[in-house]
């Protein structure tokens, strides 16, 4: 393999800081470059352990009840919490110090330091220690610091900010690593695997922690009723950390306390689980220091007794308490499981798809809790796929998170004409105005649609004219390398109310498709094979009116446009359901509207309850009359009838998955005799409006390679599959990156009638 | 008897999380004739071995192996960093992980089990509990969990921030559990 070229010549600090959108470009490119095939590996096997790992739990869904439960409890009684931790550090022997910012923070620990004449600290993993920028403090006192978690002492080697938040060098190929030291350490050593570069490391630190004064050390959890730590490590560094020097400073964000030590159960099974995937790491540590065990006493050393200093800091996170979004984050845990499920983060990682500090899906809010709201620029690289919510241990939605900080800064934008009379003529509500066009465009796809569609045979010319791509390029942000769906002559509703002679079904009272609008106006004949396939079982298929359901504008921060649709959508719907009817819904993102997201939107909990237990994708509603009346779908939909063929590649949707509404999919294809092999990406890499946009359209054809390669490695000796997918934007890129027809499954059985 | 069976099961539990972590185990009759020659066999030709003594375990169990000429009753710093192997005992076992729970609260128990290559672990099989969670539960082993300074280790240190996943890096390279009945 030839060496990765960093072409751009950028550095990870350079571009750490995103508050400006080159850097977040420069970084996207940079990590493409050089650190994609390393952040991929080690993201992807997280991932897999981890799905591994939770299985294992029997409760695992009643764990992370519970867990969601301690922290919503905690964070809501934070103050007396806080008040009850310092009691008890003092009646342990210990100081506790409550730092309002990061500044006191580090002046407190600088004199603590200075005072004992402290010369050489041992520090164990911390990312809130980066947030504060603690080494640089310490060093300005003329104090050495030396990271002993082997991660964190490559970053100090190299000078590069963490890019995962607890792998912090997971950016690092074992090559790379190897080239670095080579360059900053003299040594006849090999250092040619990783072996030897653990053992060249460990010799290096073992002296530190021999000659170290003090070791500062992290905290996953902290009990208040007992001033107890929970830790969690592998290396053994932590435990040298705490157990070696006198003098222990442990530092962990306000967030971390939790009432008693009995509540550390869960998290101690779910934290390693959802992170690393194994069922524990080497070493969890539960201590209430000052230990009761002497120091160790270096040779020639003099004994001291041990004192213990607990910081707490705050440094924004009583402003995220009160806040009514960025507060879902203060149940965060750092277990990573968002960063590793995150199909965009696993190709670029947290140098891209995070700041100075904080990386993936998570990492925005934490960015722009603990700095400034433009420091959250990359979680634009969540594309909302929802990947991430079923692996959160404390059930924190990640994308309605983004979603908002995306409005937030959407409303830092200044205002202007043009935009304003943009979003008044396509349908913003007049909040969401100040939206740049991009988003207003994607966000606003119902509107063109609509107009397209009555104009079909002017608006797809149009888009041949010579310049009109370009044009829509330069303004609009829409990549010219990108295959914009024709508009249709008819849209779905129109093809659906032209049907003449249709029988009633014999299935009552049967269902009603919602006219998503990327169906009506994207792929109306898709819809039309949808209903075709739910009446050959018997079903009576209503279709509903035409109308947005808040997706597309909500994944582009246009809140109250959103919530205007699908205020607009819930009653019409709520109707079919008072009739008896199930809704089924063809594009999965709109099903996860209604299972998910509209419980942020409507502001309506019985109706929400109600839509989200009655919503289904169609072959899953497929699926469950045909084990109920035992069908035989070998006989209804033969594949053998099917002209594409009976050897299928599928590719479910990524919040198909999130709704658990794909295997029955599988099972129905199977059933009528299909030989299926499925996809394992978390998401194709196009994610509804993401890979459209001019910006991000490498990234997204990185994340899409995953996805060719299995369908090459599926047709490899065996002869070519046809592709099937259940969601539109995923037609797009498999289309663009195979450059072959994709059919939705329906379409398949459809054409078996 | 059915007690004799569940104890039974949850060693064997025990004993094959604890492999699948990357340790080693020997389950024993508890004597102290059996101990010593399990912790020498073990530790094979090292010269020099640390040994934190038990608060759990009768001490009366480790009187033979303590006897051994190699074992360093009170050994200077020099000789806590460059020891071979570090035996002491767990005063609990978790079956579903593998883990064994080290009181770091005592004498040198926290370095002991820390410093040399070779950690050598010893819980009685009654103390082997099903899940981590357990610990903090103030009706099993008398809520020492809840009170206690200790450590779950779960098989020897180990990163893969080098690149491959790497046994060894600043605790014990090898973790070997004994198990006595």
């Amino acid at each position: 393999m030839a060496a990765p070229v960093n072409s751009a010549d950028i550095q990870p600090r350079q571009v750490a800081n995103k508050s400006n959108k080159k850097a977040l470009l420069d970084a996207i490119r940079m990590t493409l470059d050089v650190q994609s095939a390393a952040v991929r590996l080690n993201t992807q096997t997280f991932n897999r352990n981890r799905y591994a790992a939770t299985a294992l739990i029997g409760d695992y869904n009643e764990l992370k009840d519970r867990a969601r439960q301690i922290k919503e409890a905690a964070i809501a009684n934070l103050p007396e919490l806080l008040r009850r931790l310092e009691a008890s550090v003092q009646a342990n022997g210990g100081h506790f110090y409550l730092a309002k910012t990061a500044a006191a923070a580090n002046q407190y620990i600088r004199d603590v330091l200075v005072r004992h004449q402290v010369k050489r600290v041992v520090k164990g993993k911390s990312i809130t220690s980066e947030e504060i920028k603690l080494n640089h403090a310490i060093e300005a006192a003329g104090i050495a610091v030396a990271e002993t978690d082997l991660a964190e002492f490559i970053l100090q080697v190299a000078d590069e900010q963490p890019s995962h938040i607890i792998a912090p060098a997971l950016h690092y190929s074992r090559e790379r690593i190897t080239k670095l030291f080579k360059r900053k350490f003299t040594t006849d050593l090999p250092l040619d695997t990783g072996e030897e570069l653990t053992r060249f490391a460990r010799e290096k630190l073992r002296e530190q922690f021999i000659a170290a004064d003090a070791g500062i050390s992290g905290a996953n959890l902290i009990a208040a009723d007992s001033g107890s730590l929970m830790l969690v490590e592998s290396e053994g560094n932590i435990r040298m950390t705490m157990t070696l020097p006198s003098l222990h400073i442990a530092i962990a964000g306000i967030e971390k306390v939790v009432p008693s030590r009995t509540d550390f159960g869960p998290f101690l099974e779910l934290l390693p689980a959802s992170g690393t995937g194994q069922p524990l790491t080497s070493y969890v540590s539960i201590l209430h220091p000052p230990l009761q065990s002497p120091p160790f006493v270096a040779p020639g050393g003099t004994a001291k007794p041990r004192e213990f200093h607990l910081v707490l800091i705050d440094n924004g996170r009583s402003r995220m308490r009160e806040d009514p979004v960025l507060h879902e984050a203060l149940y965060c845990i750092r277990c990573s499981a968002c960063l590793n499920s995150c199909a965009n983060f696993e190709t670029v990682g947290g140098h891209a798809f995070g700041g100075e500090t904080y990386s993936g899906g998570i990492g925005g809010s934490w960015e722009a809790g603990t700095g400034t709201l433009m420091n959250a620029r990359f979680s634009e690289l969540c594309t909302a796929c929802s990947r991430c919510v079923p692996q959160c241990p404390v059930r924190i939605d990640i994308p309605w998170l983004n979603e908002n900080l995306r409005q937030r800064m959407n409303l830092e934008q200044p205002p202007s004409v043009a935009k304003s009379a943009f979003g008044a003529m396509t349908g913003s509500a007049e909040q969401d105005r100040v939206a740049p066009l991009q988003k207003q465009f994607f966000g606003n796809y119902h509107s063109f649609g609509k107009w397209g569609t009555r104009f079909a045979a002017l608006a797809n010319a149009s888009m041949h004219l010579p310049g009109a791509r370009g044009l829509m390029e330069s303004a609009l942000g829409v990549d010219c390398r990108r295959t914009l769906p024709p508009f249709p002559k008819k849209t779905w509703e129109q093809l659906y109310h032209e049907e003449r002679g249709v029988k009633p079904g014999t299935i009552e009272p049967g269902v009603v498709m919602l006219a998503d609008v990327f169906t009506n106006y994207g792929a109306p004949e898709r819809g039309m094979a949808a209903i075709r396939v739910l009446r050959a079982i018997g079903l009576d298929v209503a279709l509903s009116p035409a109308m947005p359901d808040g997706r597309a504008a909500m994944s582009q921060g246009m809140m109250e446009t959103a919530q205007r649709q699908a205020r607009a959508l819930a009653p019409v719907l709520k109707r079919y359901l008072d009739e008896g009817r199930k809704i089924v819904v063809l594009e999965p993102s709109v099903l996860a509207m209604l299972r998910f997201d509209f419980k942020h939107l409507l502001g309506d909990p019985g109706t929400q309850t109600l839509l989200a237990q009655n919503s289904f994708e169609p072959l899953e509603v497929l699926w469950g009359v045909a084990q109920e009346l035992r069908l035989d779908l070998a006989q209804i939909f033969a594949a053998r009838r099917c002209p594409h063929g009976t050897r299928l590649f599928y590719h479910s949707h990524c919040q198909q998955r999130t709704c658990n509404s794909a295997t029955q999919t599988v099972e129905v294809l199977r059933a009528a005799g299909f030989d299926v092999v499925t996809s394992s990406v978390e998401c194709c890499g196009m994610a509804g409006s993401f890979g459209y946009k001019r910006e991000y359209y490498e990234l997204s054809m990185a994340v899409g390679e995953d996805l060719f390669a299995q369908v090459r490695r599926a047709e490899e000796g065996s002869g070519p599959r046809t592709l099937v997918a259940s969601g539109i934007s995923c037609h797009e890129q498999l289309s663009a990156g195979l450059g072959r027809e994709v059919f939705h499954p329906a379409e398949l059985l459809a054409s078996t009638l | 008897m059915q007690q004799l069976m569940a104890l039974e099961s949850s060693v064997l539990q025990f004993a094959e999380a604890a492999v699948k972590a990357a340790a080693t185990v020997e389950i024993l009759e508890r004597s102290p004739a059996t101990l010593r020659d399990a912790i020498l066999r073990a530790v094979g030709d090292a010269t020099r071995i640390l040994f934190a003594p038990p608060h759990e375990l009768p001490v009366a169990l480790f009187s033979e192996f303590a006897a051994d000429s190699r074992v360093v009753a009170n050994p200077t710093p020099d000789e806590m960093v460059h020891s071979a192997a570090g035996v002491t005992e767990a005063f609990a076992g978790v079956a579903s992980t593998g883990s064994v729970c080290v009181d770091v609260g005592y004498e040198r128990t926290g370095v002991v089990s820390l410093l040399a290559p070779l950690q050598i672990a010893v819980v009685a099989a009654e103390t082997i509990v099903p899940k981590p969670r357990d610990l903090f539960r103030s009706d099993i082993l008398d809520g020492k969990g809840l009170k206690r300074d200790f450590v779950f280790v779960t098989g020897p240190s180990a990163t893969a921030d080098m690149g491959p996943l790497v046994r060894g890096v600043h605790g014990p390279h090898k973790l070997h559990i004994i198990v006595v009945r």
